[in-house]
């Protein structure tokens, strides 16, 4: 009897394994199957060879260039202590330092970990034939992102980082890992996608502490593309030593297209800074530098654009037929409201409209803004271009910003005053643009009309980029750009124009000269937005020199880089 | 009848020990911490074994009746022996090093308690009574003492530490205290007892037996600590499928998720390798071994001879469904072989001695 409970007992423990078993090895089965899986294989991601970026002529500047770096395979290394000290002397650096490098980028037993990049090709060589005494030191050839013209493309270019949260959080979904290298800024960021190529892959299997096995399979990266630029690297580094040592931005571009010739930003940085391994300090630098380095003023800076506006208000004026070319107003050197004074340069003496550009008569704008009014300047200001980004293609691009009196009592619960449209109509004030969207207001002026898309890329790959040069027109009366271009080419060509110095024999030059006021004790923005006509091309240009005084200086910069364009054959 | 049972004892072991072989080669088959010198060891013993049983089942079991208590005594001698000089291992002093060989006392006083306890158990005792002196002299003489002859080598094995043999050796007093005929009263105030005694239990174990107790009821809380094992272990078994990843193929054993997978946790190498199948087709054999142990026991006369095969039986048992048992998470964690699987030469040549007891047995009862 009690043997058939023992039994009893017995047929149950093994009928409850059984059941577990099948519990286990059957229901559960793909659950632990994926779990074993996930156990011994890992995927090490390997970055194609970033595309290069190239000028309108073919010059390489952006490139990737071969370097040599240390690296250590964890799995491999016999001695750490042996092969720190022995690479704290090699490199000339506390074993220690090189010992936390290592700590801290190590993240699996067989993913080689970086500890110094861009050797010198005497240390490459020293590594290279002790190599054998230090098992898992590793000497590998990697590209580096390289910028020969170093600052000059700096803004336009951007530079190459290492994918930042940010940057992960946002691109997860296209295979990006903390090791990808991203664009940060300008071209390297906005045609990220293009320059990247298509990352591939080992798939390897390890065992239980993580060392290699076997290789399972491989997936061999893609380059990216190459991105040839609008940009002239002769234009670009002359404006670049045009502006150096000034705080600004040159902008140079092709009337026909609005492909963008030139684009300079001052003060600058040298984007190979980046791709270098440092201590952080000089990085810091730039980052904390009170002038902003990094700042692409002709894109991302937004400044009060002075007289410039005044080609705006002209254009609302004839448009409105407020006025012909032909009405005058007398200027007193001021205009008086209530006990208030707005003050012109000069006692210009009556004046038409043309004179009033030439001269760039505040009196005569004073007059004119009050007979439009702010909601029709800031109505034209908007179709001239002004108030929204030019969508060109870099990234992060302010909009600048065009004050009336609804936006006022919107944002700001605030009334709109007769001296907030006479400020408005020298384009003081509120009124803000990035010297990019006074270079497109130029260009649909000197186009009559037709605007253009400014854009820095010209083609990828093979591929011409269609940046719509045609996208629409500015529907104005043929008239009134006639007339306000007369204004601006006499801006130049009258003795009295405040431009005169750009009067250069073989080149048609118009334009318009700014001395923004800036608040506090600051001197004024220095501005020329004008165009020039050659027998062979048609530019528009910015000069803006930030805190650079009386609009002379822009004149100065703008007579040099004209005059060395013709010398270059560049116009 | 008797022939057809050693018969199938004989077949079903020796497909046991073949299957522990091969799963043992697998095992230790580029082990980066076991040699695969331990298949060729292990070989050995199952030829050792081979012997052994054959040998033993041609004596007269009767044998055994007159060294049991003897052979008791001597490993008792050893136990406290392993205390003062034993051999350290993995954290427990188990060995004892006798004559160049080393062996483990606690595995060797699996059989001496057996036959210590069939030999005390099979003599005549005064049945109980309701006359209160006789009750208390028969509680003495068939509970209490053979109890305290059993906590006597369970303390010096728990002292070890050896938590899974001590379990062992109170499970086969159970059993063979419950064969003796023991009134169900006195189990179950046994029983009772042990169950209030168990917090005591909780306060003398080790902190590396409380941690596995503690991962057993959720293996998540250490993952990598005392978890590991049973959730490596879990995820081979499981990953095994209905028909396994073949032979070698096991990646959780061949590329080293496993460990200790030689000794207690060569299952999970079954269960990976060979899948459900594999794992049924072994239980089976457990099974039909047992089935004819008890059957061997069910036709036995002699009061000792059905005591020690009941006590054979139910060890087998026990020590089968422990160690599958723990490793796919049904049972925590507790140092136990797989009998005639795991590598481990006294473990295995006491079920030798254990089986041959069986068999011989079967050829001798009918005798009386």
């Amino acid at each position: 009897m009690r043997i058939k409970i023992i039994r009893l007992i017995s047929l149950g423990l093994l009928g409850l394994l059984a059941c577990e078993l099948a519990y286990l090895q059957v229901v559960r089965h793909r659950y632990f199957f994926d779990l074993s899986r996930n156990n011994r294989i890992r995927v090490v991601p390997l970055e194609g060879k970033r595309g290069r970026v190239l000028d309108r002529n073919g010059k390489i500047i952006a490139d990737n260039r071969l370097s040599f770096c240390a690296s250590v395979i964890p799995q491999e290394v016999r001695n750490e202590k042996e092969l720190f000290s022995f690479l704290g002397q090699v490199f000339g650096e506390d074993p220690q330092v090189l010992f936390r490098r290592y700590q801290a980028g190590k993240f699996a037993p067989f993913a080689p970990v970086v500890i110094q990049e861009d050797l010198s090709e005497e240390i490459a060589v020293k590594l290279e034939e002790n190599k054998f005494r230090f098992p898992g030191l590793l000497i590998e050839e990697s590209f580096r992102r390289f910028y020969p013209f170093s600052e000059t493309f700096a803004h336009v270019l951007g530079y190459v980082g290492k994918a930042d949260l940010l940057d992960l959080e946002k691109m997860k979904e296209y295979g990006y890992t903390p090791l990808s290298l991203v664009g940060k800024s300008g071209v390297e960021e906005y045609y990220n996608q293009f320059l990247r190529g298509k990352p591939g892959g080992l798939q390897i299997e390890v065992n239980s502490r993580g060392q290699q096995v076997r290789l399972l399979g491989l997936r061999s990266p893609a380059g990216g593309e190459d991105v040839t630029l609008t940009l002239d690297h002769r234009l670009q580094t002359m404006s670049a030593d045009l502006l150096a040592g000034k705080n600004g931005a040159i902008i140079v571009m092709d009337l026909s297209d609005g492909g963008i010739l030139s684009m300079v930003s001052f003060p600058g940085f040298d984007p190979n800074m980046f791709s270098r391994r440092t201590d952080g300090n000089e990085t810091a630098d730039v980052f904390s530098n009170p002038d902003s380095p990094l700042l692409n003023r002709a894109v991302n800076g937004q400044y009060p654009p002075g007289s410039i506006f005044k080609i705006v208000v002209s254009l609302a004026g004839l448009e409105s037929n407020k006025i012909t070319p032909a009405t005058s107003f007398d200027c007193p050197g001021f205009y008086a409201v209530g006990r208030q004074q707005f003050r012109c340069a000069h006692t210009h003496g009556v004046q038409n409209l043309i004179e009033g550009i030439a001269h760039s008569c505040n009196v005569y704008f004073f007059h004119l803004g009050l007979m439009v009014g702010a909601a029709e300047m800031d109505r034209y200001a908007r179709l001239l271009g002004l108030g929204h980004p030019t969508y060109i293609d870099l990234p992060h691009e302010a909009g600048g910003t065009v004050p009336s009196p609804l936006q006022r009592k919107v944002s700001r619960n605030q009334g709109w005053f007769k001296g907030d449209t006479l400020n408005l109509s020298i384009g003081q004030g509120d009124v803000l643009a990035t010297p990019l969207q006074l270079v497109r207001l130029m260009a649909i002026v000197a186009n009559e009309g037709r605007d253009v898309r400014p854009h820095v890329v010209l083609s990828i790959g093979a591929q011409r980029v269609d940046q719509h040069p045609l996208r629409h027109t500015v529907q104005f009366k043929a008239k009134s750009f006639a007339d306000v271009l007369r204004g601006l080419r006499a801006t130049v060509t009258d003795e009295e124009g405040t431009a005169h110095a750009l009067d250069i024999k073989g080149l048609r030059v118009a334009g318009k000269t700014g001395t923004a006021q800036t608040s506090g004790d600051r001197e004024h923005h220095a501005w020329f937005v004008g165009y020039a006509e050659s027998e062979t091309r048609r530019i528009a240009f910015c000069i803006f020199l930030e805190y650079g005084g009386s609009s002379a200086n822009a004149v100065d910069v703008a007579k040099d880089l004209l005059v060395r364009m013709r010398q270059e054959d560049l116009l | 009848m008797n022939k057809q049972w050693n018969r199938t004892i004989w077949i079903h072991a020796l497909l046991i020990m073949a299957f522990g072989l091969v799963s043992l080669y697998s095992a230790s088959y580029d082990n980066l911490r076991v040699s695969s010198q331990v298949f060729y060891d292990q070989l050995t013993f199952v030829g050792l074994a081979v012997l052994i049983m054959y040998w033993i089942s041609r004596r007269d079991y009767r044998k055994f009746y007159d060294v049991a208590y003897v052979l008791f005594a001597i490993n008792l001698a050893l136990l406290v022996g392993v205390h003062v000089a034993g051999r350290h291992a993995l954290g427990a002093r188990r060995w004892i090093e006798l004559g160049g060989l080393s062996f483990q006392p606690s595995e060797l006083m699996k059989l001496s308690l057996i036959l210590l306890l069939g030999r005390y158990l099979s003599t005549r005792r005064p049945a109980l009574s309701f006359d209160l002196v006789s009750v208390s002299r028969g509680l003495w003489r068939n509970l209490i003492l053979p109890l305290l002859l059993t906590v006597v080598p369970v303390l010096l094995i728990f002292k070890q530490p050896d938590l899974g043999t001590a379990i062992l050796l109170m499970g086969i007093f159970l059993i063979m205290i419950f064969m003796s005929g023991l009134e169900f009263q006195y189990l179950g105030w046994l029983l009772g007892v042990s169950a209030a005694g168990l917090p005591l239990l909780w306060c003398v174990m080790k902190q590396y037996q409380k941690d596995r107790l503690l991962v057993f009821l959720n293996p998540n809380i250490d993952p990598l600590g005392a978890g590991y094992t049973i959730i490596q272990s879990k995820i081979a078994v499981g990953s095994g499928g209905l028909w396994g990843k073949g032979w070698l193929s096991g990646t959780q054993n061949q590329l080293n998720f496993l460990p200790e997978r030689h000794t207690d946790f060569i299952f999970s190498v079954i269960g990976e390798e060979w899948g459900l199948v594999g794992a049924l087709a072994l239980v089976y054999c457990y099974f039909m071994v047992v089935r004819a142990g008890l059957d061997i026991a069910e036709h036995t006369k002699d009061n000792f001879g059905r005591l020690v095969a009941v006590g054979i039986v139910g060890i087998l048992m026990l020590q089968v469904f422990i160690n599958i048992g723990m490793v796919i998470g049904l049972c925590p964690v507790v140092g136990i072989t797989l009998p005639f699987i795991s590598y481990g030469r006294t473990s295995f040549l006491v079920f030798a001695i254990l089986l041959g007891f069986l068999l011989s047995l079967s050829r001798r009862r009918n005798i009386f």
